[in-house]
């Protein structure tokens, strides 16, 4: 009797996200839907305002992402209205973007994912003089002696002794699905602790130059930054300085920390490549070196992948009708000209339809609508976003930088390409853009200081920021690689308001129910075909979801109004 | 009294003064929103920082934070002061309408009962800071209980009304933390 197991809700960071999978007899997963239980209507609340202060609202759609919500928007509203912004806008949105994604993944590879390849409770065995000999000879980070293992083993001791294991408390330790030595799972720990000190640095950046964090501020037009290498309140040589230096080490924490660690790490789970799902990727791209129109300078670049084919990048236009389109068949909307009929963004409609069980219930009636998230599509294709997406397409692009280091990863794993369709081919990729992006940041500084130094100081340009200049209707898109992928903003401008606003965030393709054709989202592919050791304790799934990133806020809201849970299987 | 920045100066000092990997902290206190503005009620804690920050003119050890429902961002905000205050909408175990007041020890056992997740994210937040032993040495929450938490900006007017109350039960608070501090 096939059994059928539910995993509700899965992110630690936000949202509402439900996965029920049916298993086989061997208990390998046979079919799995992915439901957001929690409607989402944010683009209801940006009708009929003004377009300038779209981005405040947009900010705070997602609850951990805010930066990237705001930049979408204002890029949208400028293309809209057809506004160049100046260098050091583009420059410092960038800049802002890449700390963004940078610290994004770092902590979700130790804050979120690592707890779903690392035991903590095994670490509690480990031998700090052979956990320092290993963390020794695969980085030179400077904090790897005996004494530093030991003390840290002391104090994990303690914390679980004195009953307050706390947010280590529902994990499934001793599962046989981990597969580290008690050594790597106490420098995993250790690094674990370091890079939650780390990444309270990084962030830093967007304070600098949005003013405030964790809402920067951002404008219409540029950036509300003011830039003058002499003044006390600007953007000045002391904070540019500042700046500088949490890039640096920014960059020497993920060559030496964050990059070793995935490779140690990925080594023993090689024989755990499952959760590769649709083969189907796509990335807008982003971080342009000129404008954003002219996508051909993107540093991440734009395009897309079919079925695994990394021999082809198809080219992708998100402004074409018949490129992006949502439709909801499966969806808890309904649409005036048909639920299956896919409709662009610019013809989008938000129209709420609930026809699910009454909550509390046992399962989703999968065969009809099943989901508050959208069905997202890439002409008629379920699409993988995100970093492997981004990294593939780049790769498959022949872009040189990332083929040196998906080489270098691949070699040290001892694995091919093919090893990257996979669960920790997704976390590996994160770990690459990660190094990348780092980089990226560099390069960005680099391009601040000339710019600045041609005596050049704007950050904004003010031409069409009175409505009078504006046309009377207008349409605009606006997109970024947010860290978990593809994000597009879609805006219809009529008499100086907001007619329309559409965002089709990452997670909702990835977490996207069928399509008409009966089509399986992202997470409902890359779950099929993995085998579980015990259901009750599903670690396997977690695995997976987890290795997107999901962040269901951003897709569907948060809250749990009764304080009921509706699930099954609690996760941690 | 400024938001929390980079760089910004006190009594001659930088606040995000550090060693490599440590913020040096000194007399600080924050005062941090939690919340998300769309959902009604739910904005409570954004709102009540906001209204904290308007009413008051407390010297800057004192900061205020719009902190949203970011997650484990928010981390640097509860370990780089000696005091913290949350405003945060709150389902009590048993409850009618009304300010409510939690200090320290009574904290844990009252987020463990979480009504959404990004009180989830702070109940990790402070399980973190106490395993880093980087937890603020007075920490306190005040929250209302929401009754609208529909998609739609602003509080409803029941709880709009207890706003005053408990930017007042703040006050309080951090007048009793400035005279510890001094």
């Amino acid at each position: 009797m096939a059994k059928k197991i539910v995993v509700d809700p899965i992110p630690r960071i936000e949202g509402h996200l439900r996965i029920e999978a049916k298993l086989n007899d061997s208990n390998v997963i046979e079919d799995a839907f992915s439901s957001g239980t929690m409607w989402r209507g944010i683009e209801l609340i940006l009708r009929g305002r003004d377009p300038r202060d779209a981005w405040a609202f947009a900010e705070r759609i997602c609850g951990v992402c805010t930066t990237v919500h705001a930049l979408a928007s204002v890029r949208c509203v400028e293309d809209a209205l057809g506004i160049t912004i100046p260098p050091n806008a583009r420059i410092i949105r960038n800049l802002m973007n890449a700390t963004q994604q940078t610290q994004d993944h770092l902590v979700h590879f130790y804050h979120l994912h690592a707890l779903d390849w690392v035991d903590v409770v095994s670490a509690l065995k480990a031998d700090p003089q052979l956990a320092s000999s290993i963390a020794q000879s695969i980085s030179s980070w400077p904090k790897s002696s005996v004494g530093y293992f030991k003390d840290l083993q002391k104090k994990l001791i303690g914390f679980v002794d004195s009953g307050q294991l706390g947010i280590f408390s529902n994990g499934y330790w001793g599962h046989p699905a981990y597969k580290l030595p008690p050594e790597v799972n106490l420098i995993a720990v250790a690094h674990y602790l370091e890079a939650l000190d780390f990444q309270k640095e990084i962030v830093k950046i967007q304070t600098i130059f949005g003013g405030k964090n964790p809402h920067p501020n951002y404008l219409v037009g540029g950036m509300a930054c003011a830039i003058d290498p002499n003044s006390d309140t600007a953007i000045n040589i002391e904070r540019l300085a500042m700046i500088k230096k949490i890039i640096d080490e920014t960059n020497t924490f993920i060559e030496q920390v964050y990059i070793p660690d995935l490779i140690a790490i990925a080594g023993y789970y090689k024989g755990w490549l499952y959760g590769g799902g649709l083969g189907n990727f796509l990335a807008y791209g982003d971080f342009p070196e000129t404008s954003l129109s002219d996508y051909k300078t993107l540093l991440w670049p734009r395009g897309a992948i079919l079925n695994k084919d990394l021999s082809t990048v198809i080219d992708v236009d998100p402004r074409e009708a018949s490129q992006i389109t949502e439709e909801v068949s499966h969806s808890w909307y309904t649409y005036s000209k048909g639920d299956s009929k896919g409709l662009h963004p610019w013809q989008g409609e938000t129209k709420p339809n609930y026809t699910g069980p009454k909550p509390p219930f046992e399962h989703l009636d999968t065969d009809k609508k099943y989901s508050w998230l959208k069905t997202p599509r890439w002409k008629n294709h379920p699409m993988e976003v995100g970093p492997l997406a981004r990294v593939l397409v780049a790769y498959a692009k022949g872009d040189p930088m990332i083929k040196d280091t998906v080489g270098m990863v691949l070699s040290k794993l001892q694995v091919g390409p093919e090893a990257l369709f996979s669960t920790l081919g997704r976390t590996a990729a994160r770990g690459i853009e990660c190094l990348q992006t780092a980089g990226f940041m560099r390069h960005f500084y680099d391009q601040l200081i000339a710019n600045i130094k041609t005596g050049d100081y704007r950050t904004f340009n003010g031409e069409r920021w009175d409505p009078t200049s504006w046309p009377s209707e207008c349409k605009g898109f606006g997109y970024t690689e947010a860290p978990r992928g593809a994000l597009g903003h879609w805006v219809h401008i009529e008499n100086k308001s907001i007619k329309e606003y559409q965002i089709v965030v990452p997670s909702t393709w990835n977490a996207s129910p069928r399509d008409g054709n009966g089509n399986s989202g992202a997470y409902e592919a890359a779950l099929k075909g993995t085998p579980m050791h015990n259901p009750e304790q599903p670690l396997e799934i977690i695995r997976t979801v987890h290795s997107f990133d999901p962040c269901l806020a951003c897709a569907s809201h948060v809250f749990d109004m009764n304080g009921n849970e509706i699930t099954s299987v609690k996760i941690v | 009294m400024p938001v929390a920045g980079v760089g910004q100066s006190r009594d001659g000092h930088r606040i995000f003064t550090r060693n490599q990997f440590f913020t040096v902290t000194y007399n600080r206190i924050n005062i941090l929103g939690l919340g998300n503005l769309l959902y009604g009620d739910e904005g409570f804690g954004v709102e009540a920082v906001k209204a904290f920050q308007s009413s008051t003119d407390y010297p800057d050890v004192v900061q205020c934070i719009d902190g949203g429902t970011q997650g484990i961002y928010l981390l640097d905000y509860i370990q780089s002061c000696d005091a913290l205050l949350v405003f945060d909408a709150l389902i009590p175990l048993e409850y009618d309408s009304g300010v409510y007041v939690y200090r320290n020890d009574e904290l844990p056992g009252f987020i463990h009962r979480k009504m959404s997740s990004h009180q989830m994210g702070f109940s990790e937040l402070i399980g973190l800071s106490r395993l880093s032993d980087r937890m603020p040495r007075e920490i306190a929450l005040i929250g209302i209980p929401p009754r609208n938490l529909e998609l739609g900006i602003g509080l409803s007017p029941e709880n709009a009304d207890l706003l005053p109350e408990a930017v007042e039960k703040g006050k309080a608070l951090v007048d009793e933390w400035l005279k510890m501090m001094q």
